[in-house]
């Protein structure tokens, strides 16, 4: 009779557990990270009876994790792959909504620029059309500068991002090595029956950790886990942490990396390529800094153009104009691990030669070499880096001070910071040089048939390229100028104080042509200025500044719109691996209730059992009573 | 499959989220009136609006040239015409003055019109225009082209000739330099002058002169000479005789294609001078009308100068009408030429806004109708979270 009592307890203690588990399922049912937990029953040893063997009842066998390791590691997957997206695609359409944005883009001020000059060009002595030229140039040079300095801060705000994450990585890392040491202890101590809130815990930071940066994890026998990052490099061994530090970049202090050690000798970034930290480096190598290299290439396009122009026509004073643009030129930077102190020095020789690339030039054992810093790919170049013969490469040219020790490495960026310094260098609307810098006539009395083109200036330099110069033809075949007779051949130039014209046709003796400085009113320069609008400048003169410009937003538009795709595609790849995972692992409370139901019947039914034990035995001792009494 | 409620819950949320960014990204859009407001939405067309945008703005800038062109071109135009009436006005006193019966007092009196004159032709050729610019200064818009001197004007501007760009690739002059329209005129028919020797004692004039046939014309100088009043010989420059005959007044003396009309009795010795034409300023030709006519008529001979100063410059006067006309005529076809291409630019404007906001633009039909839909998605969806979230088995237990 001892049994029935002992079998229902069993029962009883089985199914209070039961209901305790299923009521812990309930309160934990919104619980990031909890797994369901699943009682297991078996039935205890049977005790035989003569020659049957008799059940002695239930006994809970464990207390497990409805648990997938492979779902719970594409979940992890997914997540790595859509914070890198999600956080990729804050900047992308920051940088989206900076290019894009029309009114008061780049582009428009460009136009403005350009129809500026135009007006000039309809009067040039006007001096409100100058200062309308000037305004519009001061305006367009401050378009750049803004719109790369909302793009150099976004830079700031990835460095704020990595050193936030970094912090969290390290925080988690060390949370997960010292859960792995209660772990062990735990399973130790509980017969190798694992402490499922503490798996749960662990599991709720390696999610968390993935979502930072993509890590991967193996399981060692005792029930620790070891993570790791990028290439494999060790984040938590067992209880040990490797703390992740935050470095400046070798090339430019203003960005930081994340390496593995102080030194910054161990420069993990380039590894890390999942998870927000992951989308921090992509945004800055693939997004940002491009972005900036194209605005720039753009600034120096239309720098050098109207710099060009400016100094080749003559402004209200009758000088040859100065630069308009300002900007500073290629940075060529030596990294900050370099054996010796050799410095680069990069100027631009040609800009249609241009790219918006940036350059990797390093001292091999087998010589210099150079290549693209962003993908790596070998660029030819010629020169050996001395001021004779220096590097030139894509309209680049390079000096190095001496010939660097092996292994050095310089940053070669030709355009990156050019945007955010475009200034404008006048400062007075006369300075513009609207006018053609020398203007040719015939004689008023000529009577031959002989025309004078337009003269060129060869050397704006010489002293004397600006004195009015009369030509004059003492015989149809002779002509003097600058005291010197020559003999005259059509068409042929004649040359004099760093400029040259040609004559044409049958001149008559008597006959005299000058060639002197443009007047006030001459407005072929802003014809000219005007005219390089639709110019080619970029790319060996293939593509117009506005062009370039047009070129910018639709690579930043279409940049952005993928990684929208890709970043909306990823989304719904991960809610497939969450509802797997939560197939899995999540609680439902309809399963609960049936469950709690079942065990409450379970329980029922054993304290039913438990009675009729009691039953049975007062009925027992009652007729035993009964029988001696 | 398991479908647990915190799951059910978290799908809701995000896909509520999504109905909402996209009803507030198409509010967007029907508010602005654009199709896309970021590039991303829609990168190709984006690039394509900004060339577009250029070469509108562009062509306003043109329409902008070319109604300043315009206004240039026009106040051009009036000072030609001006100079018009003055040249047909001094033309008229000129022949006024060639009747042969003014006294030397109605001379003076037609002299001092003639100055008047002179300084009306001076005052055009120094118009401004609108912005202070000397519109026949060439490039030196800021200089006064024209100062009377002694024996004519000088000039202070240059052969310059502005140009405005009033479309892609075309530009169109806006003015023509003071040299050209005042100073390089044509003397006598055009082709040659004749000119009476200044010690002429006869009262030989010279008549009209013309080219009789162009292949024969040499461009060399004659003289004709008299040998006695009846007798002439046309000599060329190394004094070989190239026509020889009887004169008889009013007679047309012909060589080297040239015709030339003689009237009066020239005296033995008396020559007269046969020149290619030259540029000659209409102020040099004005001023030598004035000096003629201040010296009177008191004899034959001063009679016979006065007449051979009138006649020639009637014929100056001519050429300067003519001249005139053709550079007005000029000026007219480059109006013209304005006139087209601002109706030209106002088409391809109108063009390239179409272009714009077929690419910009939004399509409000179809974006109100997506609106619509998308505005019953999320309440339906709504509605469906209520029901489902309703349904729970411990609703039933107990």
């Amino acid at each position: 009779m001892s049994d029935l009592f002992s079998i229902s307890t069993t029962a009883l203690q089985a199914f209070e557990a039961a209901i305790n588990v299923t009521s812990n399922n309930i309160a934990n049912a919104n619980t990031p990270g909890y797994a369901r937990e699943i009682v297991d029953l078996s039935a205890t040893a049977p005790q035989t009876i003569g020659q049957a063997a008799v059940g002695t009842g239930v006994a809970i066998s464990g207390i497990n994790r409805a648990y997938s390791q492979s779902a719970e590691n594409q979940l992890n997957t997914s997540q790595s792959t859509l914070s890198q997206l999600t956080s990729l695609q804050t900047f992308t359409s920051q940088i989206d909504n900076i290019v894009g944005t029309t009114a008061g883009g780049v582009t428009t001020a460009l136009q403005n620029y350009y129809n500026a000059w135009s007006t000039v060009a309809a009067d040039p002595t006007s001096t409100p059309s100058r200062q309308a030229l000037l305004s519009s140039a001061q305006a367009l040079a401050q378009t750049f500068q803004t719109t790369s300095s909302q793009l150099q801060g976004l830079n700031s705000q990835i460095n704020a991002g990595i050193a936030a994450d970094v912090q969290q990585i390290n925080s988690d890392a060390t949370s997960i090595a010292s859960l792995n040491q209660q772990i062990v202890i735990g399973t130790a101590q509980a017969n190798g029956q694992p402490p499922n809130a503490l798996l749960d815990q662990r599991d709720a930071l390696i999610s968390n950790l993935s979502q930072l940066a993509g890590v991967s994890t193996t399981t060692d026998s005792n029930g620790a886990v070891n993570v790791f990052i990028g290439n494999g490099q060790p984040l938590v061994l067992q209880g040990n942490v490797t703390q992740l530090t935050t470095v400046p970049n070798q090339f430019n202090a203003s960005q930081l990396e994340v390496s593995t050690s102080t030194n910054g000798n161990n420069a993990i970034s380039s590894s890390i390529t999942s998870g927000d930290l992951g989308g921090l480096f992509a945004a800055r190598t693939q997004a940002i800094d491009p972005t900036l290299n194209q605005l720039g290439q753009l600034a120096v396009g239309l720098a050098q153009s109207a710099n060009t122009q400016q100094n080749s026509g003559l402004n209200l004073s009758g000088q040859f104009g100065a630069n308009l643009f300002s900007l500073a030129g290629p940075s060529a930077t030596a990294s900050s691990n370099n054996a010796d102190n050799t410095t680069a020095t990069a100027t631009i020789t040609n800009v249609g030669a241009l790219t918006s690339n940036d350059y990797l030039l390093s001292q091999t054992t087998a010589g210099l070499s150079l290549t693209n810093a962003a993908t790596g790919a070998a660029v030819s170049f010629t020169g050996s880096g001395t001021a004779a013969n220096p590097i030139v490469a894509d309209g680049v040219s390079i000096v190095l001070s001496q010939t660097p020790a092996t292994g050095d490495q310089f940053l070669i960026q030709p355009t990156a910071s050019a945007a955010g310094s475009l200034n404008v260098a006048l400062e007075d609307p006369s300075q513009f040089a609207a006018a053609g810098a020398l203007q040719t006539a015939a004689g008023a009395n000529n009577s031959g048939s002989a025309t004078i083109g337009a003269a060129t200036v060869l050397d704006a330099a010489n002293a004397n390229v600006l004195a009015p110069t009369t030509i004059s033809f003492t015989s149809p075949t002779s002509y003097t100028v600058g005291g010197t007779t020559y003999a005259y051949t059509s068409g042929a130039n004649i040359s004099l104080n760093g400029w040259q014209v040609a004559i044409t046709g049958t001149p008559a003796a008597g006959d005299s042509f000058t060639v002197q400085p443009g007047a006030s009113g001459n407005n072929l320069n802003a014809l000219a200025a005007a005219a390089q609008q639709t110019q080619g400048v970029l790319s060996n003169g293939t593509i117009s500044i506005n062009g370039g410009a047009g070129d910018l937003v639709t690579s930043v538009g279409s940049q952005a719109q993928q990684v929208n795709t890709s970043q909306t595609a990823q989304t719904a790849l991960n809610t497939q691996a969450q509802q797997t995972v939560q197939s899995i692992s999540g609680v439902d409370l309809n399963e609960e209730a049936a469950n709690l139901l079942q065990w409450q019947q379970a329980y029922q039914a054993s304290a039913q059992a438990f009675a009729i034990g009691n039953t049975t035995f007062t009925t027992f001792m009652d007729s035993i009573n009964g029988t001696y009494t | 499959m398991r479908v647990t409620q915190s799951l059910e819950q978290s799908q809701f949320i995000a896909a509520i989220d999504q109905l909402q960014s996209t009803i507030s990204q198409n509010e967007n859009e029907v508010s602005s009136g654009l199709a896309f407001t970021a590039p991303s939405q829609d990168p190709t067309a984006a690039g394509e609006v900004i060339n577009l945008d250029q070469a509108l703005s562009q062509s306003q800038q043109y329409t902008s040239n070319a109604n300043s062109a315009q206004t240039s071109l026009q106040t051009e135009n009036t000072a030609l015409t001006q100079l018009q009436n003055q040249l047909q006005s001094l033309s008229s006193l000129a022949l006024e003055a060639n009747s042969g019966t003014e006294s030397s007092q109605n001379l003076s009196a037609i002299a001092a019109q003639i100055t008047q004159i002179q300084s009306s032709l001076l005052g055009l050729a120094n118009t401004q225009d609108g912005n202070g610019n000397y519109i026949f200064a060439g490039y030196a818009t800021q200089t006064q082209p024209f100062a009377l001197t002694a024996s004519g004007a000088s000039y202070a501007g240059d052969q310059g000739q502005p140009q405005i760009q009033v479309a892609a690739g075309q530009t169109i002059a806006i003015g023509d330099n003071g040299s050209a329209v005042f100073n390089e005129i044509k003397t006598g028919n055009g082709t040659f002058t004749v000119t009476a020797a200044g010690g002429n004692t006869g009262t030989g004039v010279v008549g009209a002169s013309t080219v009789a046939d162009p292949s024969a014309v040499t461009g060399t100088d004659y003289t004709i000479k008299f040998s006695n009043p009846t007798t002439y010989q046309v000599l060329d420059p190394n004094n070989a005789v190239v026509a020889a005959g009887t004169y008889t007044s009013g007679q047309t003396i012909a060589f080297g294609g040239l015709q030339v009309t003689l009237s009066g009795a020239p005296a033995a010795g008396d020559t007269f001078a046969v020149a290619p034409s030259t540029n000659q300023s209409i102020f040099t030709t004005v001023q030598n009308l004035v000096t003629a006519l201040q010296a009177g008529t008191g004899t034959p001979a001063l009679q016979t100068q006065l007449s051979n100063a009138v006649n020639a410059a009637l014929g100056n006067i001519d050429q300067a009408i003519t001249h005139t006309s053709t550079v007005e005529a000029s000026v007219g076809g480059r109006l013209n030429a304005v006139t087209t291409q601002l109706s030209v630019a106002s088409s391809q404007q109108t063009q390239l806004q179409k272009s714009v906001s077929s690419l910009q633009g939004l399509d409000y039909a179809s974006a109100i109708t997506t609106l619509d839909s998308e505005n019953t998605q999320l309440s339906a969806a709504m509605q469906a979270y209520t029901l489902t979230q309703g349904l729970s088995l411990f609703k039933y237990i107990g």
